[in-house]
């Protein structure tokens, strides 16, 4: 007999130890791959970058460079598309580099191109990611006297805050400047020079760095040109810096459009050439990006046939059937494991169901006054004499009445209480009047009292785990677990130890 | 709080008084002992009351049943000439929609707790019955009405009202575990622990009283008669054991649970068979089944008739 249960047991005990381990592999691909996590409210930014390039055509082959951003760990494309009828389309081997053809016959008109991007933001892994060691960088060629003003200036830096990179640009921006800085820079100098100073001052220090084009995001503004950073690699990976004020890492709505190399477009064979970006920010849950994100992944496949590639309402149907398993497992622990007896199996969870909808208080409260109403009313029934059948069915017409009635009342009176009425299920509310009012007959008001107390108890224990609204986030976004639960209560069907309440009730045994 | 986690103890002291848990008791003995296809011979009383005349146990004489809606109104031709009888769901269980009418005169009905009730109110009952009420799993039932039992002298100090029985655990066939359940004015006149009875576990080789239990507190006195439940000694006890044994014959159940009650005049006779018995008889005995159980798998011989089998635990000494 023991060794038949050992086998039983194994054998659950194994499927189960499979269902975890499907489980951790599901939760970490859907959490690597799909973009879920364990919070219930995760939003991802996306972005759509539109850029539109526009010149006018000279009588020479038309050639369009165009460097574009790749995914990577960062931030993830999602859909790119390119107008541009007619021309050729090709791209280098990393796809970094876009090339546009003009078709045979050139066009003479003006050429309106657009290039469209829509990525969102790997928040997670910014600045975490350890890139190759870069080659030394090439030393710049300063007449002594430069020189020496260079060594001067980094010596003035080390006054300052933050690290050496940080130390160098709040050096050269610095409101009014240092004599020795004011002499070293060019009278006016743009954007990119000051990246090509902050380079050749951060290479006497054998600091590698480039620069850096992306975008300040500004959802009103339509057109914008790509502002220009400075990345430095430290400590094995490349940081980035604001030129004007030192500040390290990404700034917040900015998109990094490209790094180091030469301009982000060339036009060849057009003059007169503009380019224009706009820029759109759109904040969408996780959870619904999960698709576009496994579609990148192709594993299209698997995502397809999951219910997280349904239509919303119907996810949330299933978001709410997810629950479903812990409730019952929850029920299965009281009943077999700590020995509390309640009116029907499932009664207790789904009480628990409705709490979560109407809230606590309000749906204790609602279900107080229907039960002791509907016990009120049963008894007055009692002298009609009813046949079974048909006097189940008159309480669930008057439980029908009541919840109508409160639901009346609490609107009228504005009380959220009153209003919570229907959330509870009918039937299941009509039966326990039903049997507590046959209880109280049989057994006495105590016996009846206990059985909804032990009832209630149940369901208020299992609406506080279900309520968790983290905890149904994750029985849906992880629905593997559900296999795990389903393992762990076979399991709970082979416990032959003693019940919890069952030290207690047999304690006289022992303790005579 | 402390006072109330005192009330527990440790299930290694339940391990060694050998209790048998509700889980265990599921898992271990029910599921293997009991086939499932056997349990309608227990579950429907008329079934039971059959198969129990054909091999020999006398049961309480059927006066008739019903069956159908239509026929609730022939209940007063069916009673006819009986001024008592007991109503009762052929399916029921735990003692649940029993209705003892101790007195019938000019159409009021006296209940067992002197209640008096109307007529409307047993067709009512019935009509409860019929529906399922009381039945397991709310199935359609059906009424049977049998003779009341007078149940012998020998208890009369020690019930109040109701009817007292003796309950036996038979396990493969030997009795292995008794008490008498005496119900009490709180138990509303029912033989049922749970509503206030008071049980007292019986030796099973002699009939005396072992110990008492009410509401799971050890207890010596009836609390409504004050009798003095130690003195209780059940007469015929070969005959009850006997009932126990031929119980495991006509229905092939490894573990049963058999409700006997003592007529003045017939002498022991079958209420009714349990194929899931509860476990309070441990409390009212003081020891445990699991301890009995093994008992039986290693040391009781297979393959004995039941009288063989009762003289085998009469004479039973115990291995150490």
């Amino acid at each position: 007999m023991l060794k038949k249960i050992a086998s039983i047991r194994g054998g659950l005990t194994f499927l189960l130890i499979l269902a975890i381990i499907y489980a951790i592999y599901g939760i970490y691909y859907k959490i690597e791959y799909w973009g879920f996590s364990f919070s219930p409210k995760q939003n991802t930014n996306l972005w759509s970058i539109e850029a539109h390039i526009s010149f006018t055509p000279t009588n020479t082959p038309i050639k369009i460079n165009l460097t574009t951003p790749r995914s990577n760990d960062a931030f993830k494309i999602l859909e790119e598309n390119i107008i541009a009828p007619d021309y050729k389309i090709k791209r280098n081997k990393t796809k970094s580099l876009l090339t546009l053809t003009a078709p045979a016959k050139n066009p003479e008109d003006k050429q309106n191109l657009y290039y469209k991007i829509m990525l969102f933001d790997n928040i997670d892994t910014r600045g975490k990611i350890k890139a190759p060691q870069p080659q030394a960088p090439q030393q710049p060629i300063f007449d002594n006297q430069k020189l020496a003003a260079a060594k001067q200036i980094l010596d003035l830096a080390e006054k300052m805050d933050g690290d050496s990179v940080s130390q160098i640009i709040l050096l050269l921006n610095q409101e009014p400047l240092a004599p020795a800085v004011q002499s070293y820079l060019p009278v006016k100098n743009t954007q990119q020079q000051t990246v090509e100073i902050i380079s050749d001052l951060l290479a006497l220090k054998q600091i590698p760095s480039r620069p850096a084009r992306g975008f300040k995001l500004e959802e009103s503004k339509k057109s914008l040109s790509p502002d220009l950073m400075l990345e430095a690699y430290i400590d094995g990976v490349w940081k980035l810096y604001d030129i004007r004020t030192g500040k390290k890492g990404l700034p917040d709505n900015f998109i990094l459009f490209q790094r180091g190399g030469k301009s982000l477009i060339d036009v060849i064979g057009g003059e007169d050439s503009v380019i224009k970006f706009s820029v759109l920010k759109s904040v969408k849950s996780t959870m619904s990006l999960a698709g576009q994100r496994a579609k990148l992944m192709d594993s299209q496949g698997w995502f397809n046939y999951s219910i997280y590639n349904l239509p919303l309402s119907q996810q949330n149907t299933l978001k709410w059937l997810s629950i479903f398993p812990l409730g019952i497992l929850l029920i299965v622990l009281m009943r077999n494991v700590v020995g509390i007896q309640t009116m029907g199996t499932f009664t207790p969870m789904l009480l628990s169901m409705a709490l979560v909808k109407t809230g606590f208080w309000a749906g204790m409260g609602c279900f107080s006054i229907m039960i002791l109403l509907g016990l009120i009313i049963r008894s007055l029934m009692n002298r009609f004499n009813l046949l079974l059948v048909p006097r189940i069915s008159a309480v669930v017409i008057f439980v029908i009445l009541i919840m109508q009635e409160l639901t009346v009342l609490g609107y009228s009176l504005d009380l959220h209480i009153a209003q919570s009425a229907v959330f509870f299920p009918i039937i299941i509310t009509a039966w326990i009047i039903e049997r507590a009012s046959i209880t109280w007959e049989e057994e006495g008001p105590l016996n009846a009292g206990k059985e909804i107390f032990n009832s209630l108890l149940v369901a208020i224990i299992v609406y506080f785990v279900i309520s968790s609204e983290y905890i149904r986030h994750i029985m849906f976004a992880f629905n593997e677990l559900n296999i795990i639960i389903l393992f762990i209560v076979m399991l709970l069907g082979t416990y032959t130890g003693y019940r919890l309440l069952e030290l207690k009730r047999f304690s006289p045994i022992v303790k005579r | 709080m402390l006072k109330w986690l005192s009330k527990f103890c440790s299930p290694q002291q339940l391990y060694d008084a050998g209790v048998l848990g509700m889980n265990a008791r599921n898992f271990h003995i029910i599921s293997k002992h009991n086939q499932r296809r056997l349990y309608p011979l227990v579950d429907d009383k008329v079934q039971t009351k059959t198969l129990a005349n054909n091999i020999g146990i006398s049961t309480p004489k059927l006066i008739g049943k019903i069956e159908h809606q239509y026929e609730v109104k022939n209940i007063l031709d069916i009673i006819n000439q009986y001024t008592e009888f007991v109503i009762k769901p052929a399916q029921g269980s735990g003692g649940k929609g029993v209705l003892v009418i101790s007195d019938y005169h000019d159409g009021i009905f006296t209940t067992a707790s002197g209640r008096k009730i109307s007529y409307a109110e047993v067709y009512q009952h019935i009509s409860n019955i019929l529906s399922g009420l009381y039945s397991l799993g709310g199935k359609y039932d059906t009424a049977i009405i049998e003779e009341l039992v007078h149940f012998s002298d020998v208890f009369k100090e020690y019930s109040y009202q109701g009817v007292p029985d003796v309950r036996l655990i038979i396990y493969k066939g030997y009795p292995i575990m008794a008490m008498t359940r005496l119900p009490t004015k709180a138990s509303g006149g029912r033989a049922n622990l749970h509503q206030g009875a008071v049980g007292v576990g019986l030796n099973i080789q002699t009939g005396k009283a072992l110990h008492g239990v009410l509401r799971n507190q050890p207890v010596t006195i009836q609390p409504d008669t004050g009798a003095d439940l130690m003195q209780i000694q059940v007469p015929y006890w070969q005959e009850h054991l006997l009932i126990g044994a031929l119980a495991y014959d006509m229905t092939g159940l490894g573990y049963l649970g058999a409700d006997i009650v003592l007529d003045a005049n017939k002498g022991p006779m079958m209420l009714e068979l349990n194929a899931r018995p509860g476990l309070a008889i441990q409390i009212a005995n003081g020891f445990g089944l699991k301890t009995k159980i093994k008992e039986v798998d290693k040391y009781y011989p297979e393959n004995l008739t039941a009288n063989e089998r009762v003289k085998f635990v009469l004479n039973y000494r115990h291995a150490k």
